[in-house]
């Protein structure tokens, strides 16, 4: 890592030296963002992110990231072995900008026993990059991806079973900056939550595994921030200076929980909500879904400790989900006061209120008729026979395959479209005024599914409604 | 002549099926049904009696495979069938590190070295119905897969680093009398590349007629197996170049009708 | 005495002609391929694979395909003419890989009682073929494997190729046996397998293949843009 430092350095110097020059040009599409030159991306772990992009321009990035599973402390005296992306859990913080093109390499350690691969949120593409980077240990993969999307994305591993992948630490956040960066401000921190399910109860000590059963049922044993208990308190608290501006860039792994993400004793005034381009402000507790993020900003204005929590409030005092914000500086008495007065109060009986409950009266289902049994059963042989080729709204390949969608070929002529399927075709035909030449075979259905297929494609995606019996194939077949 | 020539070769085979298909240290395994993780559309599978190797290929038997067979040395071994990490941790092409006990499964060996290892000793690699029926044995049970324990057992090897360092044999005697299909190292399989997943596992459960043909979605019968889960997942991670650290293999054998 | 030599000596016979005893030399052919980085940072320097320029970062270009005649009997570590496997083509001729050697291939794994996939798979094959001007045919063979050796043999592989117009020089059908096609699909990294007996899963990947027998460039998924599987070949074939 420190051998990178420089060339870090170096690529910033390079940056700044041109930077001046730069024009912000606004994209409409962010696809059509050019990039140019490579730079290797800073990752940090929590609680720490990398250097805001300010101004650059959309660069190559390359990002390494390594998958380590390995032993950590869960709190005192409770041991679990953790999977991550980049030795932390979360995973090392990745800071793009729109438009940047990130080949991201995923290193699988030889000593790890299991393949793992990486969904990040950030991604348009199947699987968010879960495919491209499926890897065996002591394996690496490589794929890229160019960041379209501005906003504040998670990142997870999604190996079967998920939910285990997830529970054992295997999240992160990516931010995707707009053009020209985020607003400045003085201090920012990374924080997320993440809930962990062990055999033993909640302090059991020795080294734990995880529990499946308790992870199904939801039934969490921690729920912390960064990792473990105490991982934002005492020495690890984040800090700051009265009249600084903070913000957090928090984020929800899961596997299960929902975060009530709340600062004691201050109010956010600007939410990024759900970590997208939505500002909210005056906040008092976000709702951070699992698989999702916000932004947080607050002006911290007096001294003091404040306390971050999962205002699920067990969560908060009984199961981890605690953490510390030092602010240093002056008192601001007119802001707030401390303790003014004591006196005695005596207060009267509470009453008991009861919930009123419903029962909702499920309807039965209405038995299928004949012909929709015929539609049901042709539209199942249709997706196992004839959709690779006719695709699943008949709209058929350009070039390649005739659609049956609204086909002139199609409703001309039942007899001709039932001989189609049970003989094949090959050679020219045109349908809806498009050439095609191309091979179909014949299908190897009995006369029953032939007469179900084709009613369901003559009564689908606007053809004429005909409805094809057994005793019309076999007629044809016959000929 | 030639029914002489053919009659000389018939007992020479059966020399040989002697000689070195030795059938000491394996154990016969009596076939049966049953539903595995992910069976053929999840219905029942059916396994033929057969015999299983009781340990898995120890780094002493790789070593003498290597000096019969050169083709197979860390030198030798061709790109198509293995990759760099093939016997990485070897000091030379006959010799392993002094440090490396001779006792421990051998592993950073490819499908198609440990394929070619078995068919030296008149075996073959087991398929991935074989060894999962074998390993779902317990002590006393041949399908233990119900208890709890049973998980947790195989759950706490994924936990456990360095394994496969452990000499073979130290792990309790299954029901069948095998022992270390769990808790030592990863082992090939015959069609370990029948296991059709992609990695996104979301989508895995779905059929995906783009990448895959067929009607396969991959259901698992029993989604609490996750212990099974990830030996899948593993099998559906590699390709048949690799060596790892963690992946050994052993050897099976066909029961020859009786003539 | 005499008996026992000759058991032995048979024997000694028998070894070498079990599977694991195709004991080839190991070939030291270097790579055909080298590649430079387009800037020329470091001058005239050419590494022998895939890479990128140690100096600007760039990737490195291939600077000459492979060449077209293989001379000699030489074949590389990648090549699958290493595989000894038998098959059967569709005019039931027994082959092995290396017989089709000196041509660029195109292969595709299939089985011809497929309903799903398989079809497109094959028009994906014949939309690359139509796409190859003619003079770069006569250094092609697109070679369609099945992935069920049990139900098709040559007979029905014929049948098949007729039955879908592909029954020219270029095309060829492979039946193989069981533990060579698994064989096979691990060198091509093709995962199947058996639903039914009448049915496979399986993956849906086109490979280019260039006239020694290493794998050029793969294609993976259905009805994607063949370009760059068509470059492939254009390239290997010129």
């Amino acid at each position: 890592m420190k051998t990178l430092k420089p060339i870090i350095l170096s690529l910033a110097l390079i940056m700044l030296s041109c930077g001046d020059s730069e024009k912000t040009e606004q994209h409409s599409d962010t696809a059509e963002i050019p990039v140019s030159r490579e730079m290797i991306a800073e990752l940090t772990s929590p609680p720490n992110v990398p250097t805001p992009v300010g101004r650059r321009k959309a660069k190559k990035l390359i990002v390494n990231m390594e998958i380590l599973e390995e032993e950590g402390e869960l709190t005192d005296g409770v041991k679990y072995v953790y999977w991550t992306f980049g030795g932390s859990v979360p995973g090392s913080f990745i800071r793009t900008r729109v438009g940047d093109e990130v080949e991201f390499t995923l290193s699988n350690h030889p000593d790890n026993k299991l393949p793992h691969n990486i969904d990040l949120h950030a991604v348009s593409g199947p699987g968010g990059g879960a495919e491209s980077s499926f890897v065996a240990p002591g394996h690496e993969k490589t794929f890229s991806f160019k960041t379209l999307n501005p906003g504040l994305y998670v990142y997870h591993c999604a190996t079967a079973p998920v939910g285990m992948h997830i529970a054992n630490g295997m999240y992160g956040l990516i931010l995707v900056e707009p053009e020209g960066g985020l607003p400045q401000v003085d201090k920012e921190y990374y924080i997320m939550q993440g809930d962990f399910y062990t055999k033993g109860k909640n302090g059991e000590r020795g080294l734990q595994p995880f529990d499946m059963q308790k992870a199904v049922d939801e039934n969490a044993d921690y729920v912390v921030f960064n990792g473990s208990v105490g991982a934002l308190t005492g020495d690890n608290a984040i800090t700051a200076k009265v009249g600084e501006t903070v913000r957090l860039y928090v984020g929800n792994g899961g596997p299960n929980l929902v975060s009530s993400f709340h600062v004691i004793g201050e109010i956010f005034d600007k939410v990024h909500v759900e970590g997208g381009d939505l500002i909210n402000e005056n906040v008092q507790t976000t709702l951070i879904p699992a698989g999702g993020a916000a932004i947080v900003e607050f002006k911290v204005d007096v001294p003091g400790t404040f306390i971050l929590v999962d205002h699920s409030i067990f969560r908060a005092f009984n199961k981890g989900a605690l953490g510390m914000l030092k602010v240093e500086g002056e008192e601001q008495k007119k802001i707030y006061s401390g303790e003014i007065r004591e006196g005695i109060y005596l207060p009267e009986g509470p009453g008991i209120q009861n919930m009123p409950t419903t029962n909702e009266i499920v309807e039965s289902e209405i038995p299928a008729k004949s012909f929709e049994e015929q539609m049901e059963f042709g539209k199942q042989i249709y997706m196992q026979t004839c959709f690779a080729c006719h695709q699943a709204e008949g709209q058929g390949i350009p070039n390649a395959f005739p659609p049956l969608a609204n086909s002139d070929y199609l409703n001309a002529d039942v007899d001709r479209a039932i001989g189609v399927v049970v003989n094949g075709l090959s050679g020219e035909i045109t349908v809806n005024g498009e050439k095609y030449n191309s091979v179909m075979t014949k299908q190897m259905i009995s006369s029953d599914d032939v007469a179900n297929v084709l009613t369901y494609v003559y009564n689908s995606w606007g053809n004429s409604k005909k409805v094809v019996t057994k005793k019309m194939v076999d007629d044809v077949k016959k000929k | 002549m030639k029914t002489k020539v053919f009659s000389l070769l018939l007992l020479c085979l059966m020399v040989q099926s002697l000689m070195i298909g030795q059938t000491k240290d394996m154990v016969l395994i009596e076939g049966s049904r049953y539903i595995p993780l992910y069976g053929r559309d999840s219905t029942v599978v059916e396994v033929n009696d057969f015999k299983m190797d009781i340990y898995p290929v120890t780094t002493a038997e790789y070593i003498e495979f290597v000096e019969k067979y050169p083709k197979w040395s860390k030198s030798k071994v061709i790109s198509l069938f293995a990759d760099e990490s093939y016997l990485v941790n070897w000091k030379t092409d006959l010799k392993v590190k002094d440090s490396m006990s001779t006792k421990r499964p051998i592993t950073y060996v490819s499908w198609f070295a440990a394929k070619a290892y078995c068919e030296c000793q008149n075996k073959r690699l087991p398929t991935v119905d074989e060894w999962e029926y074998v390993a779902m044995a317990d002590e006393t049970t041949k399908d233990a897969r119900v208890k709890p324990e049973y998980n947790q057992q195989i759950l706490a090897w994924y936990e456990a680093p360095r394994t496969e360092e452990n000499s073979i044999g130290k792990t309790k005697k299954n029901a069948w009398g095998v022992y270390d299909l769990h808790g030592l190292v990863w082992e090939w399989t015959l069609d370990f590349n029948s296991v059709l997943i992609t990695g996104e596992s979301r989508k895995d459960v779905d059929k995906d007629s783009n990448l895959f043909c067929g009607s396969a979605a991959v259901n698992a019968t029993d989604l609490m197996n996750y212990a099974a889960f990830m030996r899948y997942a593993i099998r559906g991670s590699l390709k048949a170049r690799y060596s790892m650290k963690n992946l050994g293999f052993r050897c099976v054998q066909d029961i020859k009708e009786q003539q | 005495m005499k008996n026992l030599k000759i058991i032995l000596s048979t024997f000694v016979l028998i070894l070498s002609i079990t599977a694991c005893n195709s004991d080839k030399t190991k070939n030291t052919a270097a790579d055909l391929a080298v590649f430079q980085c387009p800037m020329q940072c470091e001058g005239d320097k050419t590494y022998d694979k895939e890479g990128s320029c140690p100096v600007c970062k760039m990737d490195l270009k291939l600077l000459e395909a492979s060449s077209k005649d293989m001379d000699t009997d030489e074949i590389s570590e990648a090549s699958i003419f290493n595989l000894t496997s038998k098959w059967h083509n569709e005019e039931d001729e027994e082959i092995q890989l290396t017989d089709l050697k000196g041509k660029t291939m195109v292969m595709v794994m299939i089985y011809t009682s497929c309903k799903a996939a398989c079809p497109r798979l094959v028009a994906d094959m014949r939309n690359i073929e139509a796409q190859i001007p003619d003079e770069n045919i006569k250094n092609l063979e697109f070679v369609l494997i099945s992935i069920d050796p049990e139900t098709d043999n040559p007979e029905r592989l014929k049948a098949f190729a007729l039955e879908n117009g592909m029954d020219d020089e270029q095309w060829t059908f492979l039946q193989g046996t069981e533990s060579g096609v698994r064989e096979f699909a691990n060198v091509l990294s093709v995962k199947y397998k058996e639903i039914s007996p009448i049915d496979f899963s399986h993956s849906n990947i086109i490979s280019v293949f260039n006239s020694g027998g290493e794998l050029i460039h793969q294609q993976e998924g259905l009805g994607v843009d063949n370009k760059e599987t068509i470059e492939a070949i254009l390239q290997l074939t010129q």
